[in-house]
């Protein structure tokens, strides 16, 4: 028999999914993270787990990894001393940033320290022109000198060479990476025109810049990590989740860290679109809400909808513009910041606002007993009922109802002069407000209709809000997947083997010849497979996708087309038109249209991850009842143990049902069936007024 | 747990809580739709851009949190001017009112103001606005060149683009006849019009979920509460009366503007009596915008973080004399007022140091916009606008920025972009040490940046910049920040001059750094040093402005 094994490093858990290949059956288990060393959690897990079955690792054949350690290093700024190489007169790029406020209001408004400080960026002498054309020929000397500056003066660890034009024209770059490599062997190097060959200084640079300070520190995890699985007798193939959607290999991993930024979000996102696809489903809004943040993510024609920037590490409130760019393929997530952990306050005017502050995990709630003594929306569901004090987590944790009576009578219900229930109410339905106020804003711009679409809700939160976010944003359904507390952990094992490159480079369409276009994506795919290939796959067994960004001539915005590939250039202006008119509606324009990057994208075939149905079926039967908070006032509610329902099971809401990890929320009037997978699939009943407002 | 079920008003705390911040979500999602269906960067990139909802009455509920700052609750008086045309009982389900009227608007002809009513059982339960800068409106395009307001461009009275849903073809055709880059301008109308069709949309389900009838009593809540959260916030400021003088560069000369602020209790009034006349340039003020500015500095030093309503301003009144430069009257051009009216800002901030000196912002070096007309290496034509910042004013505990925007905003089009629209190439473009004004907080650097004309043509540069004779000002003893300037190969020229570059010519920019805020003797050492370190102050720098002994 073999198995797949998923890990994921998550802030409080780690997380196992063991999928046997043979009988689709899978074991979960979740592990406290090891924050000082993340790599001691994940084998002593594997250990742990592997033991439960009675199995040795080397049944194991493959190990999929996702992983939060880069994000934290950057958020931290425990990485490299890092050092940056790049063209003289823009040695101050990454302090102007981009020349913008991200709240016009706010003075006192900061922005992130770049992560090269500028006394440890030296200048060169060179110069490349947007067509890759040369004006200032390489002065390596030079370079050399500022370069032993750095190295033997400031001591940096890890390089970032970052020229302007680099995208265009590489050679300067990797001239200069090779006297970095004769001069000091064990320097690590990052370039721009490898890390992210897009054009954009400020974003490049960054990107990069985030790529060689998390490089040493990664490197040294992954190498603890093939070294600590290999004592524990593992000899199959590992790979690393990356950002997009798609696994890297442990090489691919290293040289690109920065690709692997949001691999733990990305897993659960294409988990959701994993459900989508078994449900026929394939237009979804995936909702992950965890203890601190939420995520959300849309799913279009089957897969998460990529782009090629993020932000990371928000210096300011979660508020976009206030962290640091990333130009690479990632999963188009939205970050909110509402989690069980979300203080409650009453603002200025006088109303509730709940997060972006968070009360982590520790102290935490009020209701955790640990010293909190904020009000949190974790204080607010208990309260509310939505919670059980005895089997929070399982009952490893009992929570303090009074506490959290307390803190919010005194902090918000007492201020506003509103009942306990009311002032409880009042958090847990403006969260889903935020909530649904973040996807309606993210689907808008991007042009996504939801309201057909179902939502995939998992993370500790996310089942108990889900159902009321569905209702404000008109979404009459949500699939509550079968083992939604390792989501990230089994949407691993569902990820394919993927690279893809984007790099920039403007033609004008009507000038741009058949033989270019052609040669152009060839070298593309070619850089696009290499990594795969090199881990052994045919080429034969890839799938590969070519997308543009264009625009019409003097538009500050492209639009992302994809293309078959093979396609003719003659073909591009029509494609074009109609991928225009999906998102800006109707309405053309008589102008040139330009490509601006060329995007090739090179991926294995997605794993089988055909899970084991349930056996059982059966109708559901209450474990017991307690008083919870619906529509107006509190009303005796069944609770339910999600692992006893049968298949083909129907519970009518209002209805509790409780996992370890989280519990599920039905509303009055909701009905929740038990699926054929074991997913829980809710309907919503028609919109509630009552009150002036919509019931959970 | 036996908690009674309770039934409670609806418009408690949290019930005004959720819907409130609904509405300004779906000012926002307008917002979205608009930048979503434009044609023009300046919509999508620049988002020079407001969406406004008025309640039946016109009163404003919510504004969308994106707006720039001159746009602050200029809709609720442009909807009055449109109602004494097309009063509310003569409007129809699809009508769609217009106008630019610098006057009537937003205080230039580039911005088009449309107006959507919104019906519920045959009576209006709001009004959307959606107010956006057009890429043109003919005349003699974006400047200051003008003399009188009949240079610049088409300038459309309170008229119906659409009349119970049928559109006015004339108004279109009226306005394809007199401005450039049509296709452009008539697509970002028509967005205008594409978003307040949704906004009506959003609006209408917003009352039927909350099983509401109007908006009436919500938006009666929500200004009241915010007009409450002001008032708190002035209450907190010392009374008395405030004044300020500056002197700005016109022109011809220099500008002198005036402004006296009264502050009694929790309510306040500024004047801008001792203002200079208006000038037979295009750079005169509207009241419309200088009362927005007024509006908009005010919110930052009381509630920054509540999103704008009507209920806001109610305690701050401002007036100016009539035909000041800040009141400029008709015929006045009115093209960039911008130039004086970002003044606005750092003139009350100024007078206000000694009843806020804790919230106040030190002077700005303010953005430098310019715009380039010529011919691309490949032939494509160039006309495209070039943005670079100077450094943020300091703020108590606060060190300016780098290089940041103030009080407007923009973003810098990355040099690899630019180069590559233009084949102009920038030779460097670098922080300034020692710009910034010195301070216990230090102002925001400046920089420079050199750009060589190398796109084998004659290539324009049109020049608006500020800041180039009076500095951007220190407070609380805090230094002023160096001053902007433009060069030609390298010999100083008229900042708000135009220039032809031949192949090869260079033109460079210093721009303005940060005033600072404190006695730079209570800078701390730490601060300083790491300055030094940094390279943001030069060793002389920290001699001179700091005193500090044997800084290497």
């Amino acid at each position: 028999m073999t198995y797949r094994l998923g890990i994921d490093i998550g802030g409080t858990f780690t997380d196992f999914a063991l999928f046997n290949e043979a009988d689709g059956s899978f074991a979960i288990h979740k592990q406290l993270t090891t924050p000082d060393d993340p790599s001691r959690a994940v084998l002593a897990g594997t250990a742990t787990l592997l033991a439960r079955h009675g199995l040795d690792l080397a049944a194991v054949v493959e190990i999929v990894h996702g992983t939060t350690l880069v994000t934290n290093a950057v958020i931290e700024r425990k990485g490299a001393r890092t050092g940056m190489l790049t063209t003289r007169g823009f040695r101050d790029i990454l302090d102007m940033a981009r020349e913008k406020r991200y709240d016009v209001f706010d003075l006192r408004l900061v922005f992130p320290d770049p992560l090269v400080p500028r006394r440890l960026r030296a200048e060169v002498d060179e110069r490349c022109h947007y067509d890759g054309s040369v004006e200032i020929p390489l002065d390596l000397a030079g370079a050399q000198t500022a370069l032993r500056g750095l190295v033997e003066e400031h001591g940096i660890e890890s390089l970032a060479i970052c020229l302007l034009h680099g995208y265009a024209n590489p050679s300067h770059e990797r001239a200069l990476r090779e006297m970095a490599a004769a001069a000091y062997p064990h320097l690590m190097v990052s370039l721009s025109s490898e890390v992210s060959p897009e054009w954009r200084e400020f974003e490049r640079f960054t990107t990069t810049s985030i790529n060689a300070f998390t490089q040493p520190m990664f490197d040294q995890y992954l190498g603890r990590l093939e070294t600590g699985l290999g004592q524990l007798g593992f000899t199959g193939r590992l790979f690393v989740m990356s950002s997009s959607g798609g696994t890297l290999t442990p090489e691919t991993a290293r040289r690109f860290p920065v690709r692997v930024i949001e691999s733990g979000p990305a897993a659960g996102a294409q988990m959701s679109a994993f459900h989508g696809r078994a449900l026929n489903q394939p237009e979804l809004l995936s909702f992950d809400m965890g203890g601190t943040t939420a995520k959300g993510a849309l799913i279009r024609g089957g897969a998460a909808i990529k782009v090629y920037h993020q932000e990371i590490a928000r210096a300011h409130d979660f508020k976009a513009g206030s962290g640091l760019p990333v130009q690479s393929p990632v999963i188009d997530m939205i970050e909110i910041g509402a989690g069980g952990g979300s203080i409650a306050e009453v603002d200025v005017r006088g109303t509730i606002r709940v997060g972006p502050r968070s009360a982590g995990a520790d102290p935490g709630p009020a209701c955790y007993g640990q010293g909190g003594t904020t009000a949190t929306l974790t204080d607010a569901n208990l309260v509310l009922g939505y919670l059980d004090p005895g089997f929070f987590l399982g009952g490893a944790m009992a929570l303090n109802m009074g506490a959290a009576e307390q803190v919010i009578t005194q902090q918000i219900a007492g201020p506003l002069e509103i009942s306990l229930a009311r002032a409880a109410w009042g958090i847990h339905e403006i969260i889903n407000e935020d909530v649904a106020r973040a996807f309606r804003i993210h689907a808008s711009e991007r042009g996504f209709d939801y309201r057909g679409s179902s939502m995939v809700a998992f993370g500790g939160s996310g089942p108990v809000h889900a159902m009321g976010v569905a209702r404000k944003l008109g979404i009459p359904r949500v699939i509550f997947p079968v083992a939604a507390g390792v989501m990230s952990a089994l949407g691993l094992l569902a990820s394919p083997l993927n690279f893809e490159v984007a790099r920039t480079r403007q033609a004008f369409v009507a000038d741009l010849a058949q033989a270019d276009l052609a040669a152009t994506f060839a070298a593309l795919e070619a850089e696009a497979m290499a990594p795969l290939t090199a881990a052994g796959l045919s080429p034969d067994a890839l799938s590969i996708s070519w997308r543009l960004d264009m625009r019409y001539h003097g538009q500050g915005h492209e639009i992302e087309v994809s293309l078959p590939p093979g396609i003719h250039v003659d073909a591009l202006p029509a494609i074009f038109r109609e991928h225009y008119a999906a998102v800006h509606g109707a309405a053309l324009l008589d102008a040139p249209l330009v490509i601006t990057t060329w995007k090739a994208e090179a991926s294995a075939a997605p794993p089988e991850l055909a899970t084991a149905r349930p056996t059982a079926t059966g109708e559901a039967t209450p474990k017991g009842s307690r008083q919870a908070y619906f529509a107006a006032g509190y009303v005796t509610t069944p609770v339910y143990d999600r692992y006893g329902l049968g298949v083909g099971a129907v519970i009518d809401g209002p209805a509790l049902i409780e996992e370890r990890e989280s519990t599920v929320v039905i509303g009055i009037g909701d009905r929740v069936q038990v699926d054929e997978f074991g997913n829980l699939v809710a309907e919503l009943a028609g919109k509630s007024v009552a009150n002036g407002e919509a019931s959970p | 747990m036996t908690i009674a079920a309770k039934s409670e008003d609806t418009l408690d705390a949290v019930s005004v809580g959720i819907m409130w911040d609904r509405l300004v979500a779906i000012s926002d999602e307008i917002v979205t739709t608009l930048v979503r269906t434009s044609f023009s960067t300046i919509v999508s990139e620049s988002y020079d851009l407001t969406v406004a909802l008025m309640d039946g009455d016109g009163q404003l509920m919510a504004q969308g949190t994106y707006s720039v700052p001159v746009f602050m609750g200029t809709a609720p008086a442009t909807l009055q001017h449109m109602l004494k045309r097309f009063p509310a009982d003569s409007l129809q389900p699809g009508d769609v009112v217009i106008t630019n009227d610098p006057w009537l608007g937003t205080g230039h002809t580039f911005d088009i103001n449309v107006m959507r009513p919104v019906f519920q059982d045959g009576r209006i339960t709001a009004y959307v606005m959606s107010i956006t800068h057009l890429p043109d409106i003919g005349g003699l395009g974006f400047g200051a060149a003008a003399r009188e307001i009949y240079h610049e461009g088409l300038r459309l009275p309170v008229c119906k683009l659409f009349d119970a849903g049928q559109c006015n073809d004339f108004i279109i055709e009226l306005m394809r006849n007199n401005v450039r880059a049509a296709d452009q301008v008539i697509g970002d109308l028509m967005a205008n019009v594409t978003a307040t069709k949704a906004g009506e949309t959003m609006l209408a389900d917003f009352l039927v979920e909350y099983g509401l009838t109007d908006f009436t009593a919500l938006s009666h809540e929500i200004r009241g509460r915010s007009e409450a959260a002001t008032r708190q916030r002035i209450g907190q400021m010392a009374d008395g009366t405030y004044r300020n003088e500056i002197q700005i560069e016109g022109v011809d000369g220099p500008l002198t503007l005036a402004c006296r602020i009264d502050i009694t209790g929790d309510s306040m009034t500024v004047d801008f009596a001792g203002t200079a006349p208006s000038v037979r340039q295009g750079i005169n003020v509207p009241f419309c915008y200088t009362r927005a500015m007024v509006l908009y500095s005010m919110k930052c030093l009381t509630v920054p973080e509540l999103a704008n309503n009507g209920g806001s301003v109610v305690p701050i009144t401002v007036t100016a004399p009539t035909g000041c430069l800040l009141d400029a009257q008709p015929p006045s051009p009115t093209g960039a007022r911008h130039m004086i009216g970002h003044f606005v800002s750092p003139l009350v901030f100024g007078a206000l140091a000694g009843a806020v000196p804790d919230r106040i912002q030190a002077d700005c070096g303010m953005m430098d916009l310019m715009t380039f007309q010529g011919t691309h290496r490949d032939g494509h034509e160039v006309s495209t606008i070039y943005f670079a910042s100077g450094g943020f004013g300091a703020l108590a505990g606060l060190d300016g920025a780098e290089t940041t925007p103030g009080p407007s905003n923009m973003a810098v089009v990355p040099v690899e972009v630019w180069e590559t629209l233009t084949s102009t190439t920038v030779e460097r473009k670098m922080l300034l040490p020692d710009t910034g004004g010195a301070g216990a907080s230090r102002g925001g650097l400046g920089q420079e940046v050199v750009i060589r004309n190398d796109s084998k043509h004659l290539l324009t540069v049109f020049c608006m910049a500020n800041r180039t004779e009076f500095p951007p000002l220190g407070l609380m003893g805090g230094g002023p920040g160096r001053v902007r300037e433009h060069r030609v190969n390298e010999v100083m020229v008229d900042p708000k001059g135009y220039y032809e570059l031949a192949p090869g010519d260079r033109i460079t920019m210093v721009e303005a750094g940060g005033g600072g805020y404190g006695d730079p003797a209570e800078r701390p050492r730490a601060a300083i040093l790491a300055d030094l370190a940094e390279g943001f102050i030069t060793p002389m720098g920290a001699t001179r402005d700091y005193g500090l002994d044997h800084p290497e």
